[in-house]
């Protein structure tokens, strides 16, 4: 018989070896280009992305990022949340805030040839407006009524209520302008894959579950008005990776394969700023990584069950281990602490109170305990169903940040399932029902608390909506927020978003995890680089290689 | 590989020789067994137990695994998921050995039509990517260590159904088969006493080299998401887990991962040395 010589001691050296090896990742030599080193025109920037989307215009924000490359919008928002001229010169609402009028630059046009007018604006009103974006259609809902083209380069927007932010909101990627002509002529698939904009960049080719190529528009003539300067890009394309796996990203961009990474998890950020790559990190405005409670079915129809869950965590612990201090904690369940409106009291609300949670639950009923420590009631174990889209949704870090919500809520005597669900299921929609959770968890960036218009309006039959992810409804909480949306007073505005907020939190409807983070790694012989402040998305118009 | 051919179950006695290498694969194997049965008795930490302040240490005398992000204790995590990693490795490689043997057994001694459909119906599954099985399975099922089970169990049936057949092909047409025919014994009597016993001796050394692919095939799928549900320490799991930080803390991989070849290596060793004992007991 053939004698097989034992492999341990050889297996025991590889893996002390890869230990090293793999430690050794972190250290690196500087990548500083030399002192004198000039612009260089052109080249190829190759950038790593997290996630690939269906399709390159739609309402994800993954699909904002990318859109924004290649389309236009009406306006932009500046790092000082001022809105500012992008295809838009000049916009003004009417006395009774029901009619928005803008003025278009001159001489712009879509890569197709086509003009970009006030037509081709009112068409795309009414192509959002009917569900062309999902995102843009749920922020016109209740408000848009119609668009009109009043001369060439004049459009104006009529609203069945006064919305303040109703320009504001346009910034957002959700809203990019497509050629009329494209979408009237070409199919939904070649909209899908490569819409035609007025963009800095074209769409070219897509590899699907590889990369798209972005190449110049060279007769780019539209940048926003802070934009970096005027005219085409720097570069002549963009390599747009999908790599979605964080480790290999953060290697991509060590090895000088990409140029620029998204979403830098919180373990590397340190050694990544350290190495001398430049660091862009945005905390989106709009709901953060929040969880909310199913009030409709289940044991959190109970708001002392609710609150006792709040009680059980000790979230910011979580957050500032996991997150190594780079992902911010949030107490507020409704926006993040860097949108317009936030209510820090809303956010402090709920502090870590074991004591107090193990009250509220016994006084529930849920006295007994079984031999692994949940509770017990008439036989049933307080079971929390807690379905979440890993790598999507959340990222590695937000993985491990929920599993800390699991073991504390345990103390308590929760029975925390998660349940890691796959694009497929989350798309079936097997877990989105009322049936689906106790508690689900996500975000939705926005550029102002307007957003919980949209997570908190009531489902209704005539008017549903399958975004109340609490199936909370209430026509308080409604009334507070539609008049938040029409305040036009800013101050006032601003209070009765923080009462909605507020309100949310005292019935203990949802609460924040952490903050939504975009955050872009950039190796420093690219230059130019920024984060858009609608979403926090790369933007590589400006962009130009040093060497 | 199989040696195919088959002789009347051996009597006589044979001299063994116990080699080092059974000796060393059989208790590394017992080890797993006991940190399966009692892992409390080879670690004194709670797999589960988050201390954010010893988040991300390095192996020491105190964590010999070093701990994760949560500071969770990776060696006793390791210990606590032998027994999901080794129940869905040995579920695993039973439900396709019990898959072979009924794919394998119709193949061999069904008609010409049904054996030929059967055949045909190994080839299909045979062509078929066990990790495209696996999403399947995952989109209809959900994540749990039952999907991980049927997934691989499922993947690797149709080449054990191969070797079923070709053993019970072989047995069938034995002389001692013939014999027996000749005494005028049963078909039944013919199938249980003489074909399968000696077509399925071998699948025991199969099996026990099963049980480490599939567990080596199970962490496979839990490492891209397909695995268990957290805080699972299924190995599998915990390779997934330690993924994000191996650059930093890459104990969290490379550890676990370790054990799982050892595993995947003392099964193996086992199961190859079970079958030349069963081979030299044939030939003796």
């Amino acid at each position: 018989m053939r004698k097989h010589p034992t492999k341990t001691v050889p297996l025991i050296a590889a893996g002390i070896v890869a230990m090293v090896a793999l430690s050794g990742c972190s250290a690196g030599g500087s990548i500083e280009p030399a002192a004198n080193a000039k612009q260089l025109t052109g080249g190829t920037v190759s950038y790593g992305h997290q996630q690939e989307p269906a399709c390159v215009f739609g309402g994800w924000i993954e699909q904002a990022y990318l859109s924004y490359q290649v389309l236009d919008n009406l306006v932009s928002l500046d790092k000082d949340h001022n809105i500012v001229p992008w295809l838009a010169e000049t916009w003004q609402a009417s006395d009774d805030q029901l009619s928005w009028t803008f003025t278009l630059k001159e001489g712009v046009s879509f890569t197709d040839g086509t003009p970009v007018n006030a037509e081709v604006i009112a068409y795309n009103f009414d192509y959002w407006a009917a569900g062309g974006n999902s995102t843009a259609a749920v922020w016109l809902g209740g408000y848009y009524e119609s668009a009109e083209a009043v001369d060439d380069l004049t459009v104006k927007v009529n609203l069945a209520k006064p919305y303040p932010l109703f320009a504001e909101n346009l910034t957002q990627s959700y809203f990019g302008v497509q050629s009329q002509q494209a979408l009237e002529t070409r199919t939904d698939e070649e909209n899908c894959a490569a819409p035609i904009g007025s963009g800095a960049f074209t769409v070219g080719e897509w590899n699907r579950g590889e990369n798209i190529i972005l190449h110049r528009n060279d007769d780019y003539t539209s940048p926003p008005a802070n934009a970096k300067h005027d005219g085409p890009a720097y570069v002549e394309e963009v390599d747009w990776k999908f790599i979605s796996d964080a480790t290999t990203r953060v290697s991509a961009l060590r090895a000088g394969e990409a140029d620029a990474i998204y979403d830098v998890p919180a373990i590397e950020w340190k050694g990544v700023g350290e190495q001398g790559y430049e660091q862009l990190k945005y905390v989106t405005p709009g709901r953060p990584q929040q969880i909310s409670f199913n009030t409709a079915k289940g044991i959190f129809t109970d708001e002392n069950l609710r609150k006792a869950f709040v009680y059980s965590l000790d979230r910011k612990s979580i957050v500032d281990t996991i997150g190594k201090g780079v992902i911010p904690y949030e107490g507020n369940g409704a926006v993040s602490q860097t949108t317009p409106g936030y209510s820090e009291k809303a956010a402090d609300a709920y502090s870590f109170d074991l004591e107090k949670a193990n009250e509220l639950l016994d006084a529930a009923g849920w006295t007994e305990r079984d031999d692994d420590g949940y509770r017990v009631k008439d036989g049933k174990t307080l079971d929390v169903q807690f379905p979440y889209s890993g790598g999507t949704i959340i990222n590695a870090d937000g993985a491990s940040i929920l599993q800390g919500v699991q073991q504390q809520a345990k103390a308590a005597g929760f029975k925390v399932n998660l349940i890691p669900i796959p694009p497929s299921a989350a798309a079936s929609g097997k877990y989105s029902g009322v049936d689906g959770y106790d508690i689900s968890v996500g975000y939705w960036t926005s550029v102002n608390a307007g957003i919980q218009y949209i997570n908190w309006r009531q489902n209704l039959p005539e008017s549903p909506n399958n975004w109340n992810s609490a199936f909370y409804n209430d026509p308080e909480l409604e009334d507070l927020i539609v008049r938040a949306n029409s305040a036009i007073d800013l101050d006032e505005q601003n209070a009765l978003y923080a009462e909605a907020q507020e309100y949310i939190a005292d019935r203990a409807l949802s609460v924040g995890l952490y903050d939504r983070l975009s955050t872009l790694a950039v190796n420093p012989s690219l230059k130019g680089v920024w984060q858009e402040s609608s979403q926090g998305g790369p933007v590589f118009h400006d962009a130009y290689f040093v060497g | 590989m199989t040696d195919l051919r088959q002789q009347a179950v051996a009597t006589a006695p044979v001299r063994r020789h116990v080699s080092a290498g059974f000796v060393a694969s059989a208790i590394t194997l017992g080890l797993f067994v006991v940190a399966a049965v009692a892992p409390n008795a080879l670690t004194p930490h709670d797999p589960f137990a988050m201390d954010f302040t010893q988040a991300l240490q390095s192996p020491s005398l105190v964590h010999w695994f070093g701990t994760d992000e949560s500071g969770r204790d990776l060696f006793s995590r390791v210990i606590y998921g032998t027994r999901e990693s080794l129940a869905i490795g040995a579920g695993a490689a039973g439900l396709a050995i019990l898959v072979a043997l009924v794919l394998g057994s119709v193949a061999a001694l069904a008609g010409r039509i049904p054996a030929g459909i059967v055949n045909r119906v190994i080839e299909v599954l045979f062509a078929f990517p066990t990790l495209l099985l696996a999403l399947l399975l995952v989109s209809i099922l959900g994540s749990s260590p039952l999907t991980l089970v049927i997934a691989v169990g499922l993947g690797s049936a149709p080449g054990y159904a191969r070797m079923v057949r070709g053993q019970v092909l072989s047995s069938k047409n034995s002389g001692y088969v013939e014999a027996a025919r000749a005494l005028g014994h049963s078909r039944s009597t013919i199938l249980r006493q003489h074909i399968l016993p000696n077509a399925l001796r071998p699948l025991i050394a199969i099996f026990t080299m099963g049980v480490g692919q599939s567990i080596v095939w199970a962490s496979g799928m839990a490492f891209i998401g397909l695995g268990v549900a957290p805080p699972s320490p299924e190995w599998g799991a915990l390779l997934d887990a330690g993924r994000a930080y191996i650059t930093q803390a890459s104990w969290l991989t490379v550890l676990p991962g370790f054990v799982i070849v050892v595993l995947a290596l003392a099964a193996t060793t086992l199961g190859k040395h079970i079958q030349s004992f069963l081979e030299k007991g044939e030939k003796a």
